[in-house]
């Protein structure tokens, strides 16, 4: 692998126009993470999914140079029909358009050609490989007390003959006071057997409100890491909702610093699994000053060789008086060959906090199968009541009565 | 019999300023010193090999890192891996050279004087009265063919049960320190419960008379044969000063088919000062193995002294039908670190455990629930409920809850639960409006937090539990 | 007895009692009557001894400045509070709290403390009295509780601890009219002529049933009038905003 990934490395340096700044924050990535290759189980946040292992496994060899000058190979993109939006696609890791129709042009800054100059932290090697190997990246600004008229979607697509490849994605966002943007995930993939590594950070000043949905459901056989990172100040608030279903393998890592007061963190997610999928969902909520509060929800249905993985992180520091958190997990087991892993953390150094955190998993209730059953319905369609109902809890928690509509539709959920 | 016991006693007593002395294993860990331990014990050959190969294992282990409490660099080769009782020259000479805090917690939980005096490892003259007590213990328990005796004398007495079942629980390539523990052990307990025997009375190593001194590497092991039961405690309430700063003991359980065992434990180690100086390391390896069906394993503790606790009482659930269960309060005050909890690991079908744990920091100290339940493909119909809850007290400490949950069974259920909590204004004004002291109340509403665990102690421990609970936080309350 | 003294008393800067002016002798039954947020609940947490206000003026209790006293010295000497939302605590068994808070104000008045035979004993007696379900006191204190039997359960604590002074923080509210019965006749029980009782209530319902010597009005953290027993159903007719 470490040719392979020297040979790309250089390659793209050479290919694109990267400022000598740019070349060296990209090299400085690229030794990081040859230093430390893909994540494996040995480190803590990965004990559960073991990333390199996984690559190894489903796709093998992987090539990390994307020849994005090569005249683009999808020429359309199903765009979802529900719901009008503003749109952004990304074409094997390469933002290809960016539309904001909807909105007063002055409102929105989109930067391009955006890079970092330092390494803020280090949080992973899979983030030294965004850093190290992905195009330039986007900065979107939203101006001081505008909200979007419209959700904004992200396609994330893969041209069709792009296998065995890692793509990178990087897009910052920048909320200003008082402003609300809804984004929404959604993924289109032409191809399979690819790595796709997508890194968002968002800045949430004052008030704002941000609500991502992240909605895989799509089936396919590709390997899939995000990262959202999301600074909050005094009185915003980050809603994240997940559906994690479609892809091989799934790990979405939500990282949220409540620095401003009254700031407040809500993660939900549903994990809907079939054959042998493993996906995972790693958050930490980081409480670092008084009075706000988190919220995370998480709910799993696991058929066949399925495995879910939560891994929810409460952090409390001593100055976070009055941290109020929350979390929950529950698991459905449909098959004796499906798994459910759960690692409910809580870090605390105040004492004046609420926080609790539950989890529980198991099978499907038999005596509410059968109550239903005599009833008149049959095992089928018996399950599939529970399961919906169980589920719904979750999709109750989208605040966004639009976006909650599509994903009811999506998942075939009726209330 | 009884007139053999005193004079054993005797010898033991007076002969370590002299004899004993003499023999002191030279410093460092290699195979000569582990050859020297086992010689001075007049160990069989296997014996020797089995530490030898647990030997060369370490060489090759690393200490582990993960845990939450981080403590100095530890030389093994600065250690004395064997060395006779401490002679009474170096021993403090009265009560009056102690740390006056030790005397006052004394006082408080209301332990006599010469028990003090024997805590200490004060010379004392007439040895404390439990000499007899222990003796006609001992003719009722080999009536009905219970074996408690130290492990030393078990490997020349019942070397077949030994041979059997030692290192069957805790592998010799477990990890660093029981691995540490299997090459260098001193000594500890042999429990043997005979099929069909009900143990009559709790076995405690208080009553021990020989355990005083069982060092740093401990090793205790207990066989609950078929359908049989005991209950074991180990520790004393009273705070011992122990020269040693690392404690690497390791336990082993094993209950055959219809067997029960109720271990108990009272951790009351010196903490060190409220500086956060000196304290003992406690790092022990606890694990139990039902192997039977309908097996059933508990361990109780009370974790409220060392400087560091670093333990995992656990369960492999083995047997179909078997139970683990794990009822735990670990306190932590000044500048204590303590990273504690279980594992429940589900290998049969029917298997069922519970977990309660009550943890409680104050001070500048730091507490860590960390356990794990594991439910294996296999283990059909089991099932776990844990609950574990976290008392702050001031907001200098911190309370970790770290469980990893497991489930690769369908037709299992894990339920966890888990809370952080303070003790609240108001409810302290309501009890010293009821004319309680801020200590007093403070004692009441952690004995109430804790009650759920307190319960399960055998009576007379319950009671002075209760106590030692109120005494470790003293001083916590603003 | 108590003899309250210039009280003022402020919490976070917002002024809530001021000038505040009460005199209760041995014997008596005040009542005081006000409106939401007229003072009424930090009188009674002033006077127990609870922490967070910022208070000028005296306080006397039996020649004894109560602002030099912590709040259980104050229990000691003989005040009682029953609270308006009495605490719950778990894991801690009713009876057991009783005793232990019993034999600390025994001590702490050099009485000999009873043991657990005779604290039974009168436990027993009292609760019959009450007609408080013997079954809760094996339970934990106050937890699953209902409103009524957590307030009946603060009675039978006064009972047993035998106050000189009684602060009822409305006691009433939340009671159906059986419970509000049983509560008056565990007051009237206790009334001697040495007990004193101070009743904090919003509403004229209690003192039906527990005739007070007082009454007064409590309106912005000031007794604005006082009077006997009806000046209480004057105030049911014409509402607090009129009485003035």
């Amino acid at each position: 692998m470490e040719e392979q990934l020297k040979i790309d490395f250089e390659k793209n340096l050479k290919n694109f126009s990267y400022s000598d700044q740019e070349k060296k924050f990209k090299e400085i990535n690229f030794k990081e993470f040859l230093k430390q290759g893909f994540p494996n189980r040995k480190l803590e946040n990965w004990k559960f999914s073991d990333l390199s292992q996984i690559i190894k496994s489903n796709i093998g060899e992987l090539s990390f140079y994307n020849n994005y000058s090569k005249e683009n190979q999808i020429e359309k993109i199903e765009l979802i029909n529900e719901l009008e939006h503003n749109k952004l696609i990304i074409v094997d890791g390469k933002i290809v358009k960016i539309d904001f129709k909807f909105e007063d042009k002055d409102k929105i800054e989109v930067l391009v050609d955006q890079s970092e100059k330092t390494i803020r932290k280090n949080i992973n090697s899979l983030i030294n490989l965004n850093n190290a190997f992905s195009n330039k990246f986007c900065k979107i600004i939203i101006k001081k007390n505008y909200s979007l008229k419209k959700p904004l979607v992200i396609y994330h697509s893969t041209n069709k003959n792009t296998h065995f490849s890692n793509t990178n994605s990087r897009i910052d966002f920048k909320l200003e006071e008082n402003t609300c943007l809804r984004v929404i995930d959604i993924f289109k993939d032409n191809s399979e057997k690819n790595f796709i590594n997508i890194y968002y950070n968002f800045e949430l000043d004052k008030s704002s409100i941000l609500k991502n949905y992240k909605i895989d459901k799509t089936i396919n056989n590709n390997v899939k890491y995000s990262y959202n990172n999301v600074n909050q100040e005094a009185d915003s608030i980050s809603e994240t909702f997940i559906l994690s279903s479609g892809s091989k393998f799934f790990k979405n890592e939500i990282n949220c610093d409540l620095q401003g007061q009254h700031s407040s963190a809500f993660v939900n997610g549903i994990f809907d699994l079939d054959e042998e999928n493993h996906h995972e969902i790693k958050s930490n909520i980081n409480h670092l000053v008084e009075n706000t509060k988190s919220y995370q929800l998480v709910k799993s249905v696991l058929e066949k060789k399925s495995k879910a993985v939560y891994q929810g992180k409460i952090f409390v520091s001593s100055e976070a008086q009055k941290t109020d958190g929350y979390q929950l997990s529950n698991a459905i087991l449909l098959s004796e060959n499906s798994e459910f892993n759960a690692k409910p953390e809580l870090e605390i150094y105040a004492d004046d906090v609420k926080c609790s955190h539950g989890s529980s998993s198991g099978s499907l209730d038999e005596n509410s199968i059968f109550y239903l059953m005599s009833r008149g319905l049959n095992y089928k369609e018996a399950k599939k009541l529970l399961i919906n109902g169980f589920l719904l809890d979750v999709i109750e928690k989208i605040t966004d009565g639009e976006i909650k509509n599509l994903i009811k539709d999506l998942m075939g959920v009726k209330e | 019999m009884r007139d053999k016991q005193i004079e054993d006693l005797k010898d033991y007593k007076y002969g370590f300023s002299t004899d004993i002395e003499s023999i002191k294993a030279p410093k460092g860990l290699n195979e000569d010193v582990i050859k020297f331990i086992s010689n001075i014990k007049k160990e069989p050959k296997w014996l020797l090999d089995w530490r030898l190969k647990a030997f060369e294992r370490l060489k090759v282990l690393k200490e582990p890192d993960w845990q939450k409490p981080k403590y100095p660099k530890i030389d093994y080769q600065d250690l004395y891996y064997y060395s006779a009782p401490k002679s009474f020259n170096d021993k403090p000479k009265s009560l009056d050279e102690l740390d006056p805090k030790l005397l006052e917690t004394y006082k408080k939980l209301g332990i006599p004087l010469q028990e003090q005096k024997r805590l200490n490892g004060i010379a004392v003259d007439a040895v404390f009265d439990s000499v007899s007590v222990a003796t006609t213990f001992k003719e009722t328990l080999t009536k009905q063919g219970i074996i408690f005796c130290s492990i030393s004398e078990a490997v020349q007495e019942h070397p077949e049960l030994v041979k059997k079942y030692l290192g069957t629980v805790i592998p010799l390539t477990d990890h660093f320190f029981a691995t540490l523990n299997s090459a260098v052990f001193t000594d500890g307990s042999f429990v043997y419960i005979p099929p069909g025997v009900r143990c009559p009375m709790e076995l405690s190593t208080y009553f021990r008379i020989n355990a005083s001194d069982t060092g740093q590497f401990e090793r205790t092991l207990i066989i609950a044969d078929k359908g049989s039961y005991v209950s074991y405690l180990e520790g004393c309430t009273a705070p011992m000063r122990d020269e040693n700063q690392l404690h690497a003991a390791n336990v082993e359980l094993i209950a055959l088919e219809d067997a029960e065992i109720k271990y108990s434990t009272v951790q009351n180690w010196y903490p060190g000062d409220k500086d956060g100086k000196g304290g003992i390391y406690n790092f022990v390896t606890k694990r139990g193995l039902c192997k039977g069906n309908n097996s059933k394993i508990s361990w109780t503790q009370v974790e409220t002294g060392s400087a560091i606790t670093w333990k995992y009482p656990s369960c492999i659930l083995k047997g179909d039908n078997s139970i683990g269960e794990f009822y735990s309060i670990a306190i932590t005050n000044n500048h204590q670190k303590a990273d504690t909890g279980t594992k429940m690991i589900h290998l049969g079908k029917n298997t069922k455990s519970k977990i309660i744990s009550k943890g409680i920091s104050a001070g500048y100290s730091d507490m860590t629930y960390r356990g794990l339940v594991d439910i294996s493909p296999n283990a059909t119909n089991s099932n776990n409920f844990t609950q574990c809850d976290s008392l702050l007290m001031g907001n200098k400490c911190g309370a970790h809850t770290v469980p990893y949950i497991k489930n690769k069974n369908s037709d299992s259920n894990i339920a966890h639960e888990a809370t952080t909590s303070k003790i609240s204004e108001e409810q302290l004004h309501y009890c010293q409006q009821r004319g309680l002291n801020a200590e007093e109340a403070v004692g009441l509403i952690v004995n109430g937090f804790c009650k759920e665990v307190l319960q399960q102690l055998p009576m007379e421990f319950a009671v002075e539990a209760q106590k030692l609970v109120g005494i470790s936080l003293e001083g916590s309350v603003g | 007895m108590l003899k309250i003294s210039n009280l003022s008393a402020k919490i976070d800067n917002k002024s809530i009692l001021q000038d505040f002016k009460l005199e209760i002798n041995p014997g008596e039954v005040h009542a005081i009557m006000g409106p939401n947020g007229s003072g009424k609940s930090t009188l009674s947490n002033i006077l127990s001894g609870k922490k967070g206000y910022e208070v000028t003026g005296e306080v006397m209790f039996e020649n004894n400045d109560l602002f030099s006293l912590e709040t259980e010295e104050r229990a000691h000497k003989g005040i009682f509070l029953a609270f308006q939302y009495p605490l719950e605590i778990p894991g801690v068994n009713t009876n057991v709290f009783l005793k232990t808070s019993l034999n600390a104000i025994k001590k702490a008045r050099g009485e000999k403390e009873l043991d657990a035979i005779q604290f039974l004993k009168l436990v027993k007696e009292k609760a019959k009295e009450l007609k408080f379900d013997e079954e809760k006191l094996g339970r934990q204190l106050n937890v699953g509780f209902s409103g009524g039997e957590k307030k009946k359960n603060e009675i039978l604590q006064m009972s047993i601890l035998n106050p000189k002074l009684s602060i009822l923080d409305e006691t009433d509210s939340g009671l159906d009219i059986d419970a509000l019965k049983t509560v008056a006749d565990g007051v009237n029980a206790l009334r001697k002529k040495n007990n004193s009782f101070l009743i904090i209530t919003h509403y004229q319902r209690l003192l039906e049933y527990i005739k007070p010597d007082f009454v007064h009005v409590l309106m912005n953290g000031k007794i604005i009038k006082s009077g006997g027993p009806e000046l209480a159903l004057e105030l049911e007719e014409k509402g607090y905003e009129k009485i003035n």
